[in-house]
């Protein structure tokens, strides 16, 4: 049985060896498959459930959970590796929904942007595929807690597939939860914008109605093709949809605007599509009824944005995680409006500001954890610590939603531990050599 | 035959010798050296219009007056008893008109072409396209004149002479500097209407038609008006001897319209603010300047600056609000504005601001005197209105002789009413333009009202007949009771009648004779038989006095009452129990925007007890210490404040509890964009040294409220990164409230944005910006050197300059032959001072390279790099940065946007501090910089700066780097008491500002944010309201769709061309 400090230690190790040496840099090799069960104990455990335990025991073997109790009554001599974690706080990983990560790396550089495809209506296009398990983004992601994302395509009308992964694995196909979880549809707008001097500005190229019409034209064929028996001939766009109408796919519809959130439930009711949620959905607080009784989720935009129109409260983008709650809304949190990528290590302290403004702190983590997995419909693999879920899950020093205390000292993706070290940290040790001065990185152990 | 006309004409012009005398300048005199085709007109009889209600100006009033007018001019006017007129002339009755001087406009395109904008342009332009020996820039213009270009044909004329315009100052619309305007009469010859073909010189911040890059930005522009008020001062002194490099005929242009009126076509009261600032600084002391109907927002402060103000009656219009999600669209400075834009004129005169109207941005200008009424109905005195629309747009233009009064010697400029100018019932009869009548109805109407008898078919049937001139309409009783509708129209004297009889329509036409009393005529029966017919009227309509008593009822409401109505709304909502009256927001609101006040805020004196206060000084941080502001200075910090010893004599301070609260510093944010107007980047030069972004604050952004209610409360607005050199940045205070130029730091000392990397070379531009120099590094190096080595040569031949103004004889500088001073360069001046160490450099930049670069050029040239801004590769630099003494603001945790910021790691901040770089954290970022408190605490996840010194990241060390930390930063006793209570640790997530001060000033204030979203509801709710009441028979409100206003959030490298 090895303990936490010498599992520390090694990690130790091989940073020490690695910053004296680094000359190229490689991303963190992925974890080895979980080969020793691993109990964590002592921690303030945040199920995601909406329940917290004190003191804690959480065990996993082969990558599942098979332990959630407390420290006193688990059998440790089950267990390969012990992992002290007392006055530490564990979570499931946490999910980020509607990012890019993976398919961007570089925001100016064209060459590295595999987000936008070309085409109005393109559900055949797949995200997944394209998810750059190399990316040096995931690694500064995962480190503050993010273990999982929702990796999606965007532009067009119908943008494409979205799959959801864990940020940890040699290729997309490894990395892969789901390889596709739902389609992406971005709703147009209903009225007009204009710039600040007073010219009108015309965002619609064609007016609303014809767009809608055009949306309803490519949904309903869609529908006919699924609903009619194969074919000699395949048209990959239809295939593409098939799952909407079978209830394995979601509908996600990117919108801010009350209006046409409600175009979009009245769309869903029409085509009888069994999943959607709206994406964005600064408004929804508008329409949060007409949310509820149709099953409808929201992925809210950026919970640190601004305020949509200049008279709305200042801190309303802070708060609506609490009034869409409140409504007894779904509500995942995501990383849309700015540099969504790099962004996306930031999704902890967007809970941390919903917390501070009106959230309970398992709501807060239900926002990153159950509910998003609920939405994207993994919920029977991640999301919460439960006895048979996938041992995806982290700890940290202190609380995870405040930057102050957001300080990982371990985490699993499929119990396989995971290398917390990435190009920024390596970057840091490296000039940290040049001066000779204290590299004050990873937290010291336990202390 | 025709030697006795000659004969008669002679003999009438001997016998009135005493008026035939006048000098016939106006229009309706033939011009003598045009041949004539047909028999001359020699305009030898006058006309007469006698016995009106004579308006001579807007004091004088004649009630039985006379006007003789005679070859376009007026020759007299009095009472009619005392004027008389000796020769031939034709007497008009005005019994029951009104006569007044024609309107005046002195912004007009009337007869100019058409100004087509272009767009930002694919490839980068650098010169003008315009051919000839004109200056560099497309938008400096000043030879452009109106009269040169002035074509009155279409329907223009005719459409203004409707309106009441009797003259209008007119000049191409298109530029920043416009040439010379003309003052043209709505005549359809270009002779007769050319009344004074230079009479004003023309001014604007828009760049208008040009297709050249430059000047992109409103700060752009008004650089590019300066150097240009430089140039043609310098050419003036070169040129005549030679030294000028050539001719430019537009600084000639430019030198010649130097002494016409100036008018600026400003825009919205902060352009007019701008606009007055930079003609001052040329000694233009009263310019016309063009409003857009806000300046009521900020009367004062346009009153202050002394400009003549040129005013549009182009009011908004209502929208639709019927749908409660698309009413959110409008702001509730559009709802505001709606409601308080027709009190523009009588709130701009209560401040004492001089005022015209214009016509200028209505579609149609026809609804003009509407307008004007509107601006009367909301407070303008009427004598205040007349002056608005003659004499003083007639004065202003120095054309008193001509225009603007019903003098005898003026043009025979006469607009005829049917009743007072500003009564809304009162028609336009007739206008006289030069002596030429325009008649837009009958003198006097026939007055139809009325039951008449009509016999047709030896029947007799009872006709009634009401409304008005222009609308009559007529019902008809046939063998039942029952009203029929019957079509009646009136065409001068001839009345058509359409009968629905039993037995088939009747078509009847006619003669109306004895003001109505009979009519007559002959008609056909749906059989086709002709008959005659005629009616008979019984009695007058009885009901006019009743309409009368209506209108009194009208009219006497509006006086207060508009403004007044609104408050009684707002005053009569519940009270909460226990509170203050809520706040009312239905007057202006400082600023126009949301979360404006109704009142200017004031420094308090508070006393903070009892908090664990971050003094960021060496004292650290206090727990259980108090914390007194008053007078805007931080009077003491420390445990158990002695008030009574602290604070004069009976002053005492409003206590904040603080007990579990934190204090620290006001944020300070080395690097914004927000609260700027019309662009960030002046990008369309390599360097851009000249423009300052201090010219285009914009102190109504809420983005501002927002950051106080994060806790900041200054910033540097820095120009963007689009350059190497880029332009001079602001240092602000968040006055909330306040206008542009007093959110400034006074003493602060001046910075300029230098910008390294991607940006500047055009990297991500599109492939047409491939051409400008530089578009690699090894360019971006050089553009340093040879602006810096031309500047030190500039700052030389300045002093060469003195020393030869000292030798020369003073006779030949008299005589003009002394040394000719170097030409002031704005760009060169801003370089020179950098040299000089008066001014300071934020520079943007990412990797090392090219910082190593920028610190070697600039010890090379004997000056100190103030702060590397973004500075994400500093960490491989700190131990270089720290020797040269050059400070970091960086992002704590930003990268993967661009490829150069591939190296940028979140644990930057930290290796700069612990290498001595003083080292700040700013947003670059509107949304970010409210949370700046959080992006310190990333000093302390990455890296583990201790959280006293992280905090320093966006307090003390910003104020540091901008020079400024003698003043704020720190709660340091003496220090401005800029002041943020948190509701908890303020590097934790949990953290809310809860009171913000700026300077004493409680800028922001939790309980007040509450109160003022109520009242902003409120006052939304109340202004929805009456939109409704307004166009309540649409059953929506106003006509206008809403439209959602996109706010220009700026950034380093945002790129707009919005200035046209």
């Amino acid at each position: 049985m090895k303990t936490a400090k010498n599992l520390l230690r090694t990690a130790y190790a091989v940073v020490a060896l690695g910053a004296g040496s680094v000359t190229a840099w490689a991303q963190p090799t992925p974890g080895a498959e979980q080969s020793r069960s691993v109990l964590i104990l002592g921690a303030t455990a945040h199920l995601g459930t909406g329940d917290v335990l004190e003191d804690c025991a959480v065990g996993f073997r082969d990558g599942k959970i098979d332990y959630v109790g407390r420290s006193f009554q688990v059998n440790r001599q089950k267990y390969d590796d012990i992992v002290d974690a007392s006055g530490q706080h564990l979570y499931p990983g946490f999910i980020v929904t509607n990012t890019t990560l993976g398919l961007q790396e570089i925001g100016a550089v064209r060459a590295t942007q595999d987000q936008y495809e070309v085409g109005t209506f393109r559900p055949n296009v797949r995200s997944v595929i394209a998810f750059n398990t190399d990316s040096e983004i995931p690694p500064t992601v995962r480190t503050n807690g993010v273990l999982m994302g929702q990796i999606t395509p965007r532009g067009g009308v119908v943008s494409g597939s979205s799959g959801v992964v864990h940020f940890d694995g040699w290729n997309w196909e490894d990395a892969a939860i789901v390889m596709v979880d739902g389609i992406h549809l971005n709703w147009p707008s209903t009225h007009h914008r204009h710039n600040k001097d007073g010219k009108i500005d015309i965002q619609r190229r064609k007016t609303y109605d014809q767009q809608k019409h055009e949306i309803e034209r490519f949904f309903g064929e869609a529908q006919a093709y699924a609903a009619a028996p194969r074919g000699s001939l395949t048209d990959v766009r239809h295939e593409g949809m098939r799952g909407l109408f079978d209830g394995s796919l979601c509908l996600y519809v990117h919108t801010e605007d009350a209006r046409a959130i409600t175009e979009a439930v009245h769309f869903k009711r029409e085509l009888g599509i069994e999943r959607m949620a709206i994406v964005g959905g600064y408004d929804a607080y508008l329409v949060a009824d007409l949310l509820r009784e149709n099953d409808v989720a929201v992925m809210l935009q950026s919970v640190h944005s601004l305020p949509r129109f200049a008279d709305d409260d200042v801190d309303l983008p802070f708060k609506l995680p609490k009034l869409l709650m409140d409504e007894g809304l779904t509500v995942a949190l995501q990383v849309d409006k700015s540099m969504t990528e790099m962004n996306s290590r930031n999704l902890p302290f967007y809970a941390g500001t919903a917390r501070a403004y009106g959230l309970t702190e398992e709501q807060a983590i239900q926002a990153l954890t159950r509910n998003p997995a609920r939405i994207l419909g993994i919920d029977d693999q991640v999301g919460t610590l439960e006895r048979g879920k996938t041992a995806t899950l982290f700890l940290s020093e202190g609380d995870a939603l405040d930057i102050r205390t957001n300080s990982l000292t371990y985490a699993w993706i499929e119990g396989r531990e995971i290398d917390l070290d990435n190009r920024q940290r390596q970057l840091y040790r490296k000039y940290q050599t040049k001066y000779g001065a204290e590299i004050l990185d990873l937290p010291a152990p336990n202390n | 035959m025709r030697m006795t006309q000659r004969l008669l004409s002679l003999g009438t012009l001997m016998v009135g010798f005493g008026w035939a005398s006048f000098s016939p300048v106006g229009a309706q005199t033939p011009d003598p050296t045009f041949p004539v085709n047909g028999t001359y007109h020699k305009a030898l009889v006058a006309t007469v219009l006698e016995h009106a209600t004579l308006h001579v100006d807007a004091t004088t009033t004649i009630e039985d007056g006379t006007l003789v007018l005679h070859r376009g001019r007026i020759v007299a006017a009095g009472p009619s008893a005392t004027v008389s007129h000796p020769g031939p002339a034709v007497r008009l009755d005005m019994t029951g008109l009104h006569l007044y001087p024609s309107f005046v406009d002195v912004h007009s395109d009337f007869g100019m072409p058409e100004v087509q904008e272009s767009g930002w342009s694919r490839t980068p332009q650098d010169l003008s396209d315009k051919k000839g020996a004109y200056g560099w820039n497309e938008a400096v213009r000043p030879e452009t004149s109106a009269a040169l270009v002035f074509d009155p044909s279409g329907d223009k004329a005719k459409a203004l002479r409707e309106a009441g315009f009797g003259a209008v100052l007119t000049h191409v619309q298109d530029g920043v500097v416009r040439g010379t305007g003309a003052v043209v009469l709505p005549l359809d010859d270009p002779r007769e209407a050319l009344l004074a073909p230079n009479a004003s010189f023309h001014m604007s911040f828009r760049k208008g038609s040009s297709s050249q890059n430059y000047p992109s930005s409103l700060m752009g522009a008004t650089a590019l008006l300066r150097q240009t008020h430089l140039d043609a001062r310098w050419y003036a002194e070169a040129s005549p001897r030679g030294m000028a490099g050539g001719t430019n005929l537009s600084l000639e242009a430019f030198v010649g319209g130097q002494d016409l009126p100036r008018v600026f076509s400003a825009g919205s009261w902060k352009d007019v603010l701008r606009a007055d600032a930079v003609l001052k600084e040329f000694g233009v002391s009263t310019p016309i300047m063009l409003g857009s109907g806000d300046a009521y927002q900020r009367a004062e402060a346009v009153a202050a600056t002394g400009v003549r103000m040129a005013i549009p009656v182009n009011y908004p219009e209502g929208y639709d609000v019927s749908d409660p999600h698309l009413a959110r669209l409008i702001g509730l400075d559009e709802l505001k504005h709606w409601e308080l834009a027709p009190s523009n004129a009588a709130r701009l005169h209560a401040a004492g601001v001089p005022l015209a109207f214009t016509a200028h941005g209505l579609k149609d200008p026809g609804a003009f005197l509407n307008g004007v009424r509107k601006a009367v109905e909301e407070g303008l005195p009427e004598q205040e209105a007349l002056r608005a629309l003659t004499s003083t747009p007639a004065a202003w233009l120095g054309l008193e002789a001509d225009l603007g009064s019903l003098r005898a010697g003026r043009l025979a400029n006469v607009l005829v009413t049917d009743g007072p100018l500003f009564d809304k019932k009162t028609h336009l009869v007739e206008h006289w333009v030069a002596g030429q009548a325009t008649p837009m109805r009958d003198r006097a109407p026939l007055d139809l009202a009325g039951s008449y008898n009509v016999n047709v078919n030896d029947s007799v049937y009872a006709l009634e007949v009401t409304g008005e001139p222009g609308k009559w309409k007529a019902s008809w009783a046939l063998n039942d009771t029952s009203d029929r509708k019957v079509s009646l129209t009136l065409d001068n004297r001839t009345v058509v009648l359409r009968i629905p009889a039993d037995d088939g329509p009747i078509r009847l036409t006619g003669n109306v004779w004895m003001e109505s009393r009979i009519w007559e005529g002959s008609g056909q029966t749906s059989d086709g038989r002709w008959s005659d017919w005629s009616a008979i009227r019984n009695e007058v309509a009885p009901d006019a006095d009743v309409s009368e008593a209506e209108d009194v009822a009208e009219k006497s409401a509006p006086e207060s009452g508009k403004t007044s109505a609104g408050k009684t709304d707002a005053s009569e909502a519940p009270v909460p129990s226990g509170t203050a009256a809520p706040l009312d927001l239905s007057g202006v609101v400082y600023p126009f925007t949301a979360y404006g006040l109704p009142e200017r805020l004031e420094a308090e004196t508070v006393c903070i007890r009892d908090a664990t206060v971050w003094t960021c000084e060496d004292e650290g941080v206090l727990e259980g210490a108090d914390v007194l502001i008053h007078d805007g200075r931080l009077a003491a910090v420390g445990i158990d404040l002695d008030l009574a010893a602290l604070l004069p004599a009976g002053v005492t301070a409003t206590e904040i509890d603080g007990r579990g609260k934190h204090v620290t510093p006001g944020v300070i944010d080395e690097h914004t964009h927000i609260a700027v107007d019309r662009g960030v980047n002046e990008g369309t030069q390599a360097s851009s040294a000249e423009v300052w972004i201090g010219h285009a604050v914009d102190s109504e952004d809420v983005n501002m409220y927002r950051q106080l209610a994060g806790g900041v409360t200054c910033a540097q607005i820095l120009h963007g990164s689009a350059n190497p050199i880029g332009g001079q940045s602001a240092i602000i205070k968040f006055r909330w409230g306040a206008e542009p130029q007093d959110l400034l730091l006074d003493d602060a000392v001046p910075f300029i944005k230098f910008a390294l990397g991607e940006n500047v070379k055009q990297s991500n531009w599109g492939d047409g910006y491939r051409t400008r120099f530089p578009q690699t590094r090894m360019g971006v190096e050089q553009v340093y050197y040879d602006h810096f080595i031309r500047a030190r040569e500039y700052g030389q031949a300045q002093l060469e300059h003195r020393a030869a103004m000292r030798d020369a004889k003073r006779k030949d500088i008299r005589e003009g032959r002394g040394p000719v001073a170097p030409r002031v360069d704005l760009e060169l001046e801003t370089l020179l001072q950098i040299l000089n160490e008066e001014r300071f450099v934020t520079c943007h930049s990412y990797r090392q390279d090219e910082i190593n670069m920028l610190m070697h050029v600039a010890d090379s040239l004997g000056f100190r790099l103030n702060t590397f801004t973004h500075i994400l590769e500093g960490y491989k630099v700190a131990d270089k940065m720290a020797e040269h003494g050059a400070g970091g603001s960086s992002f704590s945790d930003w990268w993967a946007y661009k490829y150069e910021v591939k190296d940028a790691i979140p644990y930057n901040g930290a290796v700069l501090h612990n290498q001595g770089v003083v080292t700040a954290f700013n947003s670059d970022d509107a949304e970010m910089a409210r949370r700046l408190n959080q992006e310190a605490a990333k000093a302390y996840k990455y890296g583990r700066v201790p959280e006293e010194e992280a905090l320093k990241f966006v307090t003390l060390n910003p104020a540091k780097l901008l020079h400024i930390d003698h003043k704020t930063g720190s709660l340091k006793p003496g220090k401005d008491a800029d002041v943020v209570v948190w509701s908890d640790h303020p590097l934790s997530i949990n953290a809310k500002a809860e009171q913000t001060f700026v300077e004493g000033v409680r800028c922001f204030d939790v309980d007040r944010d509450r109160e003022l979203r109520d009242a902003m509801r409120v006052e939304r709710a109340r202004l929805t309201a009456k939109m409704y009441a307004d166009g309540e028979s649409s059953g929506r409100g106003g006509k206008t769709r809403p439209s959602e206003r996109i706010e220009s959030h700026y950034h380093c490298d945002t790129l707009t061309d919005e200035n046209r």
